[in-house]
């Protein structure tokens, strides 16, 4: 297992580099849409040359890169163009907003979809099975971009029940957390009850639990702590990479509610080109993405022994 | 008026609204540019075309006192106010610092900072007198040698205030540094073209002396980058910074929210508010709505036109359209192929319906362009025979030009804002009959600008500006750095010269005509409308009118308690 860790830990390393390379080249295409951004279309080309001097960016791009990667690799993010504050500091907020968004988006989304998709895979075929996964597969098929809309729509300006945006200006609130985690919940809980059906009923019609009901043990014993824990092998997994989707698939969510979110923040950064931020965004998707897989591989190997990685 | 220091243009102006040969609007537009105090010129206009007019600061008398405002608002960074390239950072600043003019709701500019300025019979040399009883937050008087601190600085390169490119004609002068660049020709820089450009004459006056003549100097004062900051903070922009303001920044984080909270001892009317906050909700119209609709917020910067629907089911809000000179033109650079050939662009004119492109892209709530670049709300507008679409003419032209089969080409289109790309996806449409063939080529608005006077054909929206004639001495006139197109036609910067010296709006006019018909007929833009910006709030927020540049005044704002 150490020796995964480290190699998992070298990709990582690699693919950190080569995404930050890959993120400078692009910014390199185009230099002056910095500084027209900065100072707006009607500059003059001399005050945009006096502007690009003083900010530094007239020095060769490897000098510049090499200068960002040493102080990065130290921990030193650099300073957001756009926000004007230290990158630290405004991907710690926003991290730290879309980390309460996750929690509660799986707090209510694992309860609910891994009991729909057990109830569903108990007996499949049966009305109830039937019944769940229609809704499942009606409401994974409505994008985040079109729940949004609907939801606000009643919601929001019919019935005036929730507000519209959740961008927290009062401090924490509850109630703005109910339209963004609902329209996640809504669209994904689906999916999620479905892989967890479909892991149930492949375990229902093992031979142990057919021995097991033909026992005579309860139906309700049989499943709870027998057939249960081996169904959730497979939705474990499902689930761990979902904090991968979430990470960057929450944009449309942030975006529409006006969330002040991580999701949000790449946005920003990425309209407003701000080099240092956006560098700062894609690392943290990266170490992300690399820690959530190593996570399942490792709990994948708790929940199934018969898994031993060399 | 008995002033001694009257223009003497203003006497005749006096009797040419007796006279009714002017309106009242163009009588307080020219008055109030030439000195005359906008009292004054309010109370003559009154009397002589009928009361209606009221100046503006004796009908918000009665407004509420109290509470707090909250409106949805980009809140971008600022790290150079005399630089901020969009209005809505120049909201962010306003409720601090002022402008030494003010173009009301009506497009008249009167004195603000200033308490009158008298021009010279050339309009070379401006005499400015600041308000006595202006007062920075610190209790220092405002006076002459700060508003020439403030005026030095943004004409520095340094700065990179967009005002230098507005007074670059007639306040400075290119040199040469002695450097070379990259490709080995001279850098060139500008400076103040003499050395007595702006003169102090004491502590309350001091005067520009023009190298051209200069009608709109009071228009220029107004624009948005042009804030009188206070010197002993070398224009810092900080929580607590100093102005002459009604407000004070309190708190500032961009992406989030800007607070402002009232200050007792502001010198002018109002502040009616406690505080105003300006809420950020990112970049989707629908959030802005959703806030408006569960009343997060009490109004809003913009509301876009295809918006208007959802806002007007809101029971608790009002919309407030403005009529601007805003608009965005179709053109091309005469020095690429085949734009060259003046029938090819009367073609192409020809060849649009410009009332179409209203009714589709704003359902009719926008004027029709005429493809000369003077809005119908500029003083010295002419109206023109209309311009009918005239398909067969467009082709013959085209045949005649060489082009029997038509002509192809590719518009650079910006994604943002949206009715742009709508209003070129028409045209296109409407062109491809008179056999001009044209492939739209979108991008960010970014890369726009980053080429935008390079590009051969490209849709370019302008912004909006109180006179007809300083659009056309920015987008027209040989060799100016926002001549896009390249257009340069000798009769055509004449008349325009002889036009920014005109005063008599009447005689303007004249002039004015010539250079709209020129346009028309040889000029470079296919211009297809005007547009009307709309902005909602809550009716429980008073004293609110949409102004033309979409700026927000909240000191004269209240709320309904």
């Amino acid at each position: 297992m150490g020796r995964l860790i480290v190699r998992r830990l070298f990709y990582l390393v690699v693919t950190m580099l080569l995404a930050s390379v890959a993120l400078f080249l692009l910014f390199e295409l185009s230099p002056e849409a910095v500084v027209v951004n900065e100072l707006g279309p009607y500059s003059t080309q001399e005050q945009r040359q006096i502007w690009l001097e003083q900010n530094g960016f007239n020095r060769p791009p490897h000098e510049r890169y090499l200068a960002w990667l040493s102080r990065f690799a130290v921990g030193d993010l650099g300073h957001s163009r756009l926000f004007n504050v230290p990158v630290a500091q405004i991907l710690a907020t926003r991290l730290g907003n879309t980390a309460i968004l996750a929690a509660f988006f799986f707090a209510a989304l694992i309860p609910l979809s891994l009991s729909l998709g057990a109830l569903a895979g108990m007996k499949e075929g049966s009305w109830l099975d039937r019944v769940i996964s229609f809704i499942c597969v009606l409401t994974a098929s409505v994008p985040p971009f079109a729940s949004t809309v609907l939801l606000s729509a009643i919601l929001v300006f019919s019935l005036a029940l929730l507000p519209g945006t959740s961008s927290m200006m009062d401090g924490f609130s509850y109630r703005e957390l109910i339209m963004p985690v609902a329209v996640l919940v809504l669209y994904d809980f689906g999916y999620v009850a479905r892989m967890t059906r479909a892991s149930m009923a492949e375990v229902m019609m093992t031979p142990y639990v057919r021995t097991a009901l033909l026992k005579g043990l309860p139906y309700r014993r049989v499943i709870l702590s027998h057939a249960l824990r081996n169904a959730l092998i497979a939705p474990f997994t499902v689930i761990m990479l979902h904090v991968n989707w979430l990470v960057s698939g929450v944009i449309v969510v942030e975006f529409f509610f006006a969330f002040k979110g991580f999701g949000s923040l790449v946005l920003e950064a990425s309209l407003a080109k701000d080099l240092h931020l956006l560098e700062a965004c894609t690392m943290t998707t990266v170490v992300i993405a690399v820690c959530t897989q190593l996570a399942a591989d490792i709990g994948y190997m708790f929940l199934n022994p018969r898994i031993r990685f060399k | 008026m008995t002033d001694n220091h009257e223009h003497p243009y203003i006497p005749k102006l006096k009797q040419q609204l007796n006279d009714r040969k002017i309106d009242r609007r163009d009588f307080l537009r020219t008055a109030t540019l030439l000195g005359m105090s906008a009292t004054a010129a309010y109370a003559f206009a009154g009397k002589v075309a009928g009361g209606g007019m009221v100046a503006p600061a004796a009908a918000q008398a009665a407004l509420p006192k109290g509470g707090t405002l909250r409106i949805g608002m980009r809140v971008h960074e600022i790290k150079e106010p005399q630089a901020v390239s969009w209005t809505e950072a120049s909201n962010i600043i306003r409720p601090v610092a002022e402008y030494l003019s003010y173009t009301g709701h009506d497009n008249v500019t009167k004195p603000y900072l200033l308490e009158k300025w008298e021009a010279s019979e050339d309009l070379k040399t401006w005499t400015l007198h600041l308000r006595k009883n202006v007062t920075w937050r610190n209790g220092k008087k405002f006076v002459a040698d700060h508003a020439i601190w403030n005026i030095r600085r943004v004409l520095d390169p340094k700065t990179g205030s967009s005002v230098l490119g507005l007074m670059k004609g007639y306040m400075l002068t290119e040199f040469e540094t002695g450097e070379k660049d990259d490709k080995g020709n001279p850098k060139k820089s500008t400076k103040l073209w003499d050395s007595r450009a702006i003169e102090k004459v004491d502590d309350n006056t001091f005067r520009l002396n023009c190298q051209t003549a200069q009608l709109a100097v009071p228009e220029h004062f107004f624009h948005y980058p042009f804030f009188m900051l206070d010197p002993e903070e070398n224009g810092a922009f900080k929580p607590g910074f100093s102005g002459t303001g009604a407000f004070v920044l309190e708190s500032h984080e961009v992406g989030r929210r800007a607070v402002f909270k009232a200050r007792k001892d502001y010198w002018g009317t109002g502040p009616y508010l406690d505080s105003i906050e300006y809420i950020d909700l990112g970049n989707d119209n629908s959030a802005w709505i959703a806030a408006l609709a569960s009343k997060q917020i009490d109004g809003l910067y913009e509301v876009d036109i295809n918006q208007i629907d959802a806002i007007k089911a809101l029971p608790h809000v009002a919309i407030y359209p403005a009529t601007t000179s805003q608009t965005g033109v179709a053109r091309v650079r005469p020095d690429t192929k085949p734009f060259g050939d003046k029938r090819v662009r009367l073609a192409m004119r020809l060849a649009t319906d410009a009332q179409a492109v209203v009714d589709t892209v704003f359902r009719g709530s926008a004027t029709v362009g005429e493809h000369h670049h003077v809005a119908p709300i500029h003083p010295e507008y002419a109206k023109l025979p209309p311009m009918k679409r005239d398909v067969a003419k467009a082709k013959q032209l085209l045949a005649d030009a060489g082009f029997p089969n038509g002509i192809d080409a590719e518009i650079g289109a910006k994604v943002q804002p949206a009715w742009e790309v709508a209003a070129v996806q028409v045209m296109v449409e409407q062109w491809k009959e008179a056999g001009i063939r044209v492939k739209i080529n979108t991008m960010p608005a970014q890369n726009y600008w980053d080429n935008w006077t390079k590009m051969p054909f490209g849709f370019t929206s302008w912004a909006h500006r109180p006179l007809g004639v300083m659009t056309l001495g920015l987008a027209y006139r040989t060799g100016v750095p926002w001549n896009e197109s390249g257009y340069s036609n000798k009769e055509f910067d004449e008349l325009l010269s002889k036009a920014e010296g005109i005063l008599d709006v009447d005689k303007r006019r004249e002039v004015t005509k010539r250079l709209e018909e020129i346009l028309q007929e040889d000029g470079t833009i296919v211009q297809p409308l005007w547009r009307v910006v709309n902005t909602a709030y809550d009716k429980k927020v008073l004293g609110f009118k949409m102004h033309p540049t979409q700026y927000i005044f909240p000191e004269q704002l209240a709320v309904k308690t």
